[in-house]
């Protein structure tokens, strides 16, 4: 179907969407409508760029080595972990606390750390192989998993072994799959060091170029940085997306999946699953104190897993570094939550409205579409110059970082209902209203506990970046702080309390997911 | 074939309807004047090659399109009127089964759109779910069912509302040769208990000729009907007739009209 196809979407309605778009911004930006001038004309920002241009190669490049090495590096990882986890359930079990850590960590809670213990460009590589691992890893195992059962049994039938299966049939099924995630997992990279970059010093790269010229109040700077640094993410995306294109003719758009494959349950010994499931927990841990051994940080700097709880527990300060703690959580938690709600919400009005109104939704797609790729928390400093730095921007931020990809997966979710599933109300007369309480929302359920799972993480590292940036609150101001305090126990604890939050609230969506959904009788989305 | 006319009581009638596609560059014309007249109480199937538009016959007698030339009338209304008083019934294809509701839930649906008290029409659903067959499945979801018992449900959701016309679009086409035959003799006795005007959409002579009082012929581009032919066996028809010379013949001369040799 036309309205389906999502090239022709970018072509007609999409593009004259983006046109009035940029004309409306150039008006307002030359009349200087928005907070006295913090949101420049487009031809301002040009100009702007133009003058800084001897300025951006050495930024840019430091980011794009940063991004790439990480990129290479965390597929590579995500991979092999793929494969291995494809193969084994056990392992996959094994080492699902670990992947949920590796998906809901909030990059900026652990940049610090990384820029403690590591040196030069290896903080921004890890991170930007951290935000790379998981997209890939996930692709993998389910591209492999979800092969042609027909075809891998045709292999078996002639007697061929596990390899033999996975080398014939199971690799080539896999390729779409993992190359639809590389298309995500590109300018998850590009993010994951300018986000090293805000949290690590160093000189070059385009975050430190963002942080430097946050208190000079220059807009037009700013936003230059900003469409710079968009504009690498969505031409990663792109030409991810045209590799895909020509190697197997896939032109699906698609979105981050935050399902975290889940191992055939077989029966095994009661010990055995006990064993997995304490395994599971510890190791996150284990690998925790394994980085600080491997890399020889004496243990002023860094604190293990134990000296996290000593410092809040049983040293002498740990009585104030627990009321602050607290405290900040206590500022972080409800914007949050809030902004969350408050994301989701929108986002499932809108989608759901896509059926009464199709047209309006269609030439919007596009524009939440291109969000997908583009680095939107790192853009909090531009949102610092219009909205100030006050509770409202915190809760801009995160209603933004959730709100784009909580829509694509709902809008797309919703557009899967198939059509007789919506004729049987309407053969009887049923009137738009109707037919939306009785198929359309409930068809969505599933969806939207998919965004709310995806952006869990998301809402988290929106609100620290504006807490560290800008408002002076919370986790992540805790955080910016105790750096400048040399305050490293309290810089481990917000790391790991951080991480802990962030995982904790993504496995209590999975089981309400889970138990909701099974009452239902339907599926969990992907 | 009977000149059609309008206001036909409880009846089915389509004159001089027209339908065309404005697609991207060209428009499709996916119905050429049809006419066709279903009395009271008949059974009427449509058999024609894929995309000559039979399904999209269905679609506008059930008021799901709305056709740019010609007249329908529903039991003397509107389709969406008819459909609106709860006078009509719908069966897909693919069953269109809301997986989150249980078979009781999904068989009440229709009456929740008519806005209806299902807890008044419990003695209704109950009964009809007996007629299908699958009493004792009142709460199990469709997932949980074989396609053939997904279809069943279908049906008895076509008839929650005790139509008095009925649209099945290949209301089987997704079933074995064998659960078919089985449904279809089925589907014959449930139409002769509630005497509802029944329009069929198949792909199979045999399951039209064995079901219909008269079978109706399209052909493709544009989608037109070529011929109406007459069923003259007696009812209620066994399934032995499957295998009557005289069934055969009738099948033959219906694959001829089908395959183009009008």
């Amino acid at each position: 179907m036309a309205a389906r196809d999502p090239r022709h979407l970018f072509h007609r309605s999409g593009l004259r969407t983006a046109l009035a778009l940029l004309i409306l911004w150039e008006v307002i930006g030359q009349l200087d409508l928005v907070a006295g001038g913090a949101l420049p004309a487009p031809s301002a920002i040009l100009m702007r760029l133009w003058i800084d241009g001897a300025d951006y190669p050495r930024h840019v490049l430091a980011t794009l080595y940063a991004s790439a090495a990480g990129f290479v590096i965390g597929n590579l990882a995500g991979v092999l972990a793929g494969v291995i986890f494809a193969l084994s359930p056990a392992m996959l079990r094994l080492f699902r606390g670990v992947n949920i850590a590796v998906f809901a960590l909030p990059p900026i809670a652990i940049a610090p750390i990384l820029a403690l213990t590591l040196s030069g460009m290896a903080p921004r590589i890890t991170l930007a192989a951290l935000g790379v691992y998981f997209v890939t890893m996930s692709a993998t195992v389910i591209g492999l998993s979800q092969a042609d059962s027909r075809a891998t049994d045709l292999i078996r039938a002639y007697g061929g072994n596990r390899r033999q299966q996975l080398r014939l049939v199971s690799f080539r099924g896999a390729l779409p799959s993992i190359l639809a995630g590389l298309r995500i997992a590109a300018p998850n990279a590009v993010l994951g060091a300018i986000l090293a970059e805000f949290g690590g010093g160093g000189r070059w790269g385009l975050g430190a170029y963002l942080l430097g010229s946050l208190g000079r109040g220059e807009p037009e700077r700013l936003w230059g940085i900003g469409l710079i640094a968009t504009a690498i993410a969505g031409l990663s995306y792109a030409g991810f997306a045209l590799l895909a294109g020509r190697l197997i003719g896939a032109s699906r758009a698609v979105t981050m999946n935050a399902a975290l494959p889940d191992a055939p349950t077989e029966k095994e010994h009661p010990l055995l699953a006990v064993a997995l499931r304490a395994g599971m927990i510890a190791l996150p841990f284990a690998l925790w104190w394994m980085f600080i051994w491997g890399t020889g940080v004496p243990a002023l700097i860094a604190k293990t897993p134990l000296g996290v709880v000593d410092y809040l527990f049983f040293s002498p300060a740990s009585a104030s570094a627990r009321s602050r703690l607290l405290e900040a959580m206590g500022q972080t938690l409800p914007v949050t939550a809030l902004g969350m709600v408050a994301g989701l919400g929108f986002a499932f009005l809108l989608a759901i409205s896509s059926r009464l109104f199709p047209r309006a939704i269609r030439a919007f797609m596009p524009v939440a579409l291109v969000t997908q790729t583009m680095p939107l928390v790192a853009l909090t400093p531009l949102l610092v110059l219009v909205l100030g730095r006050g509770m409202s921007l915190t809760l801009w931020v995160t209603i933004s970082v959730t709100f784009f990809p909580a829509f694509v997966t709902l809008a797309q979710g919703i557009a899967l209902v198939p059509r007789s599933a919506q004729d049987v109300p309407r053969a009887y007369g049923a009137s738009a209203w109707t037919e939306m309480r009785l198929v359309t929302i409930p068809a969505s359920l599933p969806y939207l506990f998919a965004a709310t799972r995806l952006t869990v993480p998301r809402a988290l590292l929106g609100v620290m970046i504006a807490e560290w940036l800008a408002t002076g609150k919370g986790l992540g101001n805790l955080l910016n702080q105790s750096r400048g305090f040399m305050d490293y126990g309290m810089i481990w604890t917000v790391a790991a309390v951080s991480v802990l939050l962030s995982v904790v609230f993504y496995q209590l969506v999975v089981v309400a997911e889970r138990r909701v959904l099974r009452r239902l009788g339907m599926q969990t989305a992907e | 074939m009977p000149a059609p006319e309008q206001n036909l009581p409880d009846g089915i009638a389509l004159t001089g309807v027209g339908k065309t596609f404005r697609g991207r560059g060209r428009d499709v014309e996916a119905l050429r004047d049809i006419s066709l007249s279903c009395p009271a109480g008949s059974f009427t199937a449509i058999i024609g090659p894929s995309g000559c538009g039979k399904s999209t016959v269905m679609r506008l007698a059930s008021g799901l399109e709305e056709a740019d030339a010609g007249n329908i009338a529903i039991a003397g209304d509107m389709p969406l009127a008819a459909a609106r008083a709860g006078l009509t019934g719908v069966a897909f294809q693919d069953a269109a089964l809301l997986p989150w509701r249980s078979v009781r839930r999904n068989v009440e649906l229709p009456l929740q759109v008519l806005g209806r008290r299902p807890a008044d029409h419990a003695d209704d659903v109950e009964a009809l779910i007996r007629l299908v067959g699958l009493a004792g499945y009142e709460n199990a979801l469709p997932g949980e069912l074989s396609g053939g018992m997904r279809q069943r449900v279908a049906i008895a959701r076509a008839l929650v509302t005790r139509p008095r016309v009925l649209f099945m679009d290949e209301p089987f086409g997704a079933l074995d040769q064998i659960l078919r035959r089985l449904m279809n003799v089925e589907l014959q006795r449930i139409w002769a208990e509630t005497g509802a005007t029944t329009l069929l959409v198949t792909h199979g002579i045999d399951e039209a000729v064995f079901l219909a009082d008269r079978v109706v012929v399209m052909h493709a581009n544009p989608g037109r009907i070529v011929d109406v032919i007459e069923v003259p066996f007696a009812r209620p028809r066994d399934p032995a007739i499957f295998s009557h010379p005289a069934f055969h013949a009738l099948c033959d001369r219906i694959a001829e009209v089908l395959h183009g040799g009008a």
